[in-house]
Formats: C-alpha cells, structure tokens, sequence
C-alpha cells in the first residue's frame, strides 16, 4: 500500500473503529445485564414476573408487586403530566405571541437542568409536609368515598401521588419540548385551508394540528413515561418503599428501580440475589426496548 | 356560532393555565431551593472538604472538585467516540438494515435507565475490574458516566452534521478534495457549533447524575490527591490517585442529606443543589457565549 492510499484509508479506519467500540461497549453492556440475570430466570422461571414474595431466606423471588408498583407511579404521573404539558406546548406553538414564545422555551428547559436528587428532596422536604397536611386530608375527605382516593396513612405524606407528582415536573419539559416541535412542523398551509373554510382557531388546532401531531406527540409522551419509569433517586425518597400494591394514590407503594437501588449494596457479592435483583433490571430494560422501539415506529425517526 | 367561540375561549383559557402551571411550577422549585439553601451558602461551604469539618456535611468542596472531574473526564472520554461515530453513520455508510439497527441500539442505550447502568458499573467496574479501576473510584464513575452520555453526543454531533449545507461539501468536491479532507475541513468546522452544544448538554448530563455515580464511585469526604503509592493488587503494583480512589459528586452529597437527616442539615443538601444548578447554568451560558463571540469574530 503506497503512503498515498494510507493516507485516505486511515481515517476511515478510524472512524469505523469509533462505530465497531460503541456498537461493541453497547452490546456488551445489554448483553452483561441479560447475562446475569439469566440464572434468575431459569430457577423462578414465570414466576419471577408473576409472584408476590420476595425473600432472600426463602429464596423466593417475584416482582409483581414492583413492577406493578413502577405501573401504577407511571400512569399517575402521566395522567397529571400529559394535559398539563400538551396544552402548555399548544399554548407556546399557537397562542402564545413569538416573543413570550422565545423567553419561556429556555426557562422551560431549564427545569430539565434540575437534577433528579434534587427533584427528589425537593419533594421530600417541601411538599411532603404540604401534602401530608393539606392535599392528602382534603382528597381524602372529599373524594375519599372512591377507594382510589382512600387515605389508608393519613401521618405520612409519602405516597404514589407525591411521586408522580414530582415525576410529572420532571418529565414536563420533556413532553413539552418534543410535542411543541411535532406541533410547529405542522404546514402552516395546512391552518390556512382550514382558516379558509371558516373554521375558528380552536377547532382549527382541535381537527388539523393535533392530528397531524399525534404521532410526534405520542412519542414525546412515551419518552417522557420511559423517563419516570427509569428514575431512581426521587422516587426512592418519596415512593414510600413499602412492599406492597398501593391500594390508592395515597398509599405507598415500591418501584422496580428502588428495589434494586435499596438492595443491590447488600447482596452485590451473592450470585442468586444479585441474580435475582439484575432480572428486575432485565424486565425494566426489556420494558424501555420495547418502548424505544414504538417510539421509532410512531415518531418515524429520520 | 356563540358556542363555538365560547369552546375556543375555554380551550384558550386552559393553555394559558398549563403554561401557568409549567412556570409556577419551575419558579416555585428554583425559588424553593435558593431560599432553603441560603442559610448554608457561605464561602467557607464552598472551599472546606466535608473532611475538615467535624461531624457530617458543613463543606462541599470534595464534592464540586469531585463532580467537575467526572464529568469533564467522561465527556473527553465519550466525544471522540460520539463523534466518529456520528461522521461515520452520516458521511461514510450508507443506509443498510446493520445501520438502522445500529441506530436502534443507540436509542435503546440513550433510554436506559440510569440504574441499570448503575448496576451494571457496580457488578462490572467495580467488582470485576477491581485490579484495573481499583473498586470504588473516579475511573469507575468515569467510564460508566462516558456510557451514559455517549448517546446524548453522539445524536447532537449527527444533528450538527444534518445542518451542514451539501452545496459547500460538492464544492470541496469539486475543487479534488478528498472525502476525508472535506470531512476535516468543511463538515466537522461547519457542525462545531452543533458538536460543541452535545459536549455541554453531556457535561451536564453527567454532572446531574446521582444513581450511576453513587454505584461506581461511592463517596469521599476528602479532595482528589494527585500521588500513586505502592498497592498489592492493583495493575502495575500501585494505586494511582485520583483515578483509583474514591470520588465524591454534589449529587451524592445532596441524597446524604437524605440519608442521614438528623446528621446532615437539610439546608446543607439544598445548598449542594443549588451549586450543582449554578454549575451547569454556569457551564451552559460560558458555551453560549464562546459560541456567541466566535460566530461574530
């Protein structure tokens, strides 16, 4: 090979290696947690999803109570999250005038800057006592006919609601940011026609630019949900840990991703609960693939 | 006709509420910290080591010194790699099955969740690689920062490589410029700007992370020390400082505050939140304006 071809071939070679080390550390990482948690899946077999024991003395181990306690903190959240920032974005793509538009986008992302622990004491110091004095009584009393706004520990504000609610802020910017895009790549032509056939403003967002969205928007919000289903931090502060399904959002309940976070310093150095804690993490990494996956498929990534 | 303004004044009434909600709720936190961190801040918080002062928390200098090398480090570490792979998926392959594959795995590794890579760091890293990362460590909490925030480069480095117009590359092109040269001289200056922008958003990404730091690099309440002395076990015979000891992150010491509540004053950890804030804000409006400056000069 003369200097000449070297020389061009080089970097290609070089940047072919970035790829095949990237291809290979992402591999490698999938494949370590799916390897590990194998030996779970082989002694429990469907039982590791569907039971509700788990004990290390036992050696017992099903994750229902997680997984469904991971399920019922995501709905919540995106039940609160969802309209509040799907309207906000309709309120900055086709309200808001472009110079408050233009100020109130970065501020938005500025709450993405917030970190996750923050979020966390933040819930954990300040609206606990809010929620335990004020919001947990008042539903409770009103609505608490309803089993699902049944307050079964009125001393404590920790809970799915105060979770998720502190969920929802942090997956708000999310959500708005993504769904603000899908909504202005909407053809202004498309407004126009309508406009034109005398539509007013609202039904004009109502039939033309939320449809045309949809697909944008519902990948945004599956962005947002994977966010709050993978956080760790905020919700061991203010989930409650306490290993049972919640009753209501009132009640505490424990996440996938707490379980692993309070359990894996004690049992890293034991191969069957270590096992056992990286299949939660197998099912919960398992879930967001499938996730990434409809998201691609919805969003039609570029 | 009534009707139907009155649903789109209704409907109008509610944007402007969750845009309401969205703003009280972002002013209410950042106000919140900032008051409850005020009876911390001081100087004296700023520069003293949590070893310095007696007791628990009271200093977080460990932590600021802690979480500028981590993230700083990871994010030298992941940009060459982002990067090359961002100019080889845009400019050198084409578009076949093993490339959109390729750009599935990216997204899976950008949505995982942060503590399964955590796990992953604490079983891999620290347990297996002790001879090499020396357990618990700075280069343990690096390498697995470096996997978290590869992805987020990486898709800025290919979203700045989009906006670089086609015109000026088929001009390099045509003047007998080589692939590689055009890549070196037109695309890469051209996307800078772009590139520039992930490396930040990574700096941050990584300066905010608490579940993978706190499973791979632990804590320490001392400043990094810059020595290697003699270790049995470790690769060539010694433990090398900073990178094989302990290292501390502000994230960390705001969840101390948590888990120790009576040890620890509150106000300590929202102080920590409120540096880390300021940091990446910091970190974000210096970029800006480098970027700022070099667009007019």
């Amino acid at each position: 090979m003369n200097p000449d071809e070297l020389r061009s071939k080089l970097p290609h070679l070089l940047l072919l290696t970035c790829v095949l080390a990237t291809a290979a550390i992402t591999i490698f990482f999938i494949a370590f947690i799916f390897h590990t948690a194998l030996p779970i899946f082989e002694s429990q077999g469907i039982g590791f999803l569907t039971g509700t024991k788990w004990s290390y003395s036992e050696q017992v181990y099903g994750i229902r109570i997680f997984i469904i306690g991971t399920l019922v903190m995501t709905g919540v959240t995106l039940a609160l999250a969802v309209p509040v920032s799907v309207f906000t974005a309709i309120f900055l793509s086709e309200f808001a005038p472009s110079r408050v538009a233009k100020v109130m986008r970065p501020m938005v992302e500025l709450l993405v800057g917030i970190p996750s622990v923050v979020y966390g004491i933040f819930g954990l110091f300040v609206l606990e006592n809010i929620f335990q004095d004020r919001i947990d009584p008042f539903l409770s009393g009103t609505l608490g006919f309803i089993p699902f706004f049944h307050d079964p520990s009125p001393n404590s504000g920790t809970g799915v609601l105060l979770a998720s609610t502190i969920l929802a802020v942090m997956i708000l910017p999310t959500i708005i940011a993504l769904s603000e895009d899908a909504m202005r790549a909407v053809p202004f032509e498309y407004r126009e026609a309508s406009f034109a056939l005398g539509a007013t403003h609202w039904e004009t967002i109502r039939k033309v630019v939320l449809p045309t969205a949809s697909g944008g928007i519902l990948a945004a919000t599956i962005l947002g949900m994977m966010r709050a289903m993978g956080e760790t931090m905020a919700i061991v502060m203010l989930l409650g840990n306490c290993q049972h399904v919640p009753s209501s959002v009132l009640d505490t309940g424990y996440a996938m991703t707490s379980k692993i976070l309070n359990d894996i310093g004690y049992y890293c150095a034991i191969d069957e609960p270590r096992s056992a804690l990286f299949g939660i993490a197998a099912v919960l990494f398992a879930m967001e693939i499938l996730f990434v996956a409809a998201a691609r498929k919805i969003g039609g990534r570029s | 006709m009534n009707k139907r303004k009155l649903e789109g004044n209704i409907f109008k009434a509610i944007s402007y509420i969750a845009a309401a909600i969205t703003l009280l709720a972002l002013i209410g936190i950042l106000g919140r910290i900032t008051l409850e961190a005020l009876p911390s801040l001081s100087l004296y918080f700023l520069i003293t080591p949590e070893s310095e002062v007696p007791g628990l928390g009271g200093g977080i200098a460990n932590a600021i010194a802690g979480t500028l090398l981590l993230s700083l480090l990871s994010t030298v570490l992941a940009t060459p790699l982002a990067v090359g792979t961002a100019v080889y998926l845009k400019r050198y392959a084409g578009n076949g099955t093993l490339v959109r594959t390729f750009g599935f795995l990216l997204d899976v590794l950008a949505g995982t969740p942060s503590i399964v890579l955590g796990i992953f760091g604490l079983l891999f890293l620290v347990y297996y690689m002790k001879f090499i990362t020396g357990g618990f460590s700075l280069i343990a909490g690096t390498i697995a920062l470096t996997i978290l925030i590869l992805p987020v480069i990486e898709r800025a480095a290919e979203g700045a490589i989009d906006t670089v117009p086609l015109e000026l590359e088929e001009a390099s092109y045509a003047l007998g410029a080589s692939k590689w040269d055009t890549v070196r001289r037109i695309t890469l200056p051209f996307a800078l700007t772009g590139i520039l922008t992930g490396m930040v958003l990574g700096i941050g990404r990584a300066a905010e992370e608490s579940a993978v730091v706190i499973l791979t690099a632990g804590y320490t309440q001392f400043l990094p020390e810059f020595k290697a002395l003699p270790r049995e076990g470790f690769l060539f015979g010694m433990k090398i400082y900073p990178f094989q000891d302990l290292a501390a992150a502000l994230p960390i010491t705001v969840y101390r505050s948590f888990e120790f509540p009576h040890l620890i004053p509150a106000s300590n950890g929202f102080a920590a939140a409120f540096v880390l804030i300021v940091i990446v804000m910091l970190i974000n409006a210096a970029t800006r304006l480098l970027l700022w400056r070099s667009r007019i000069g």
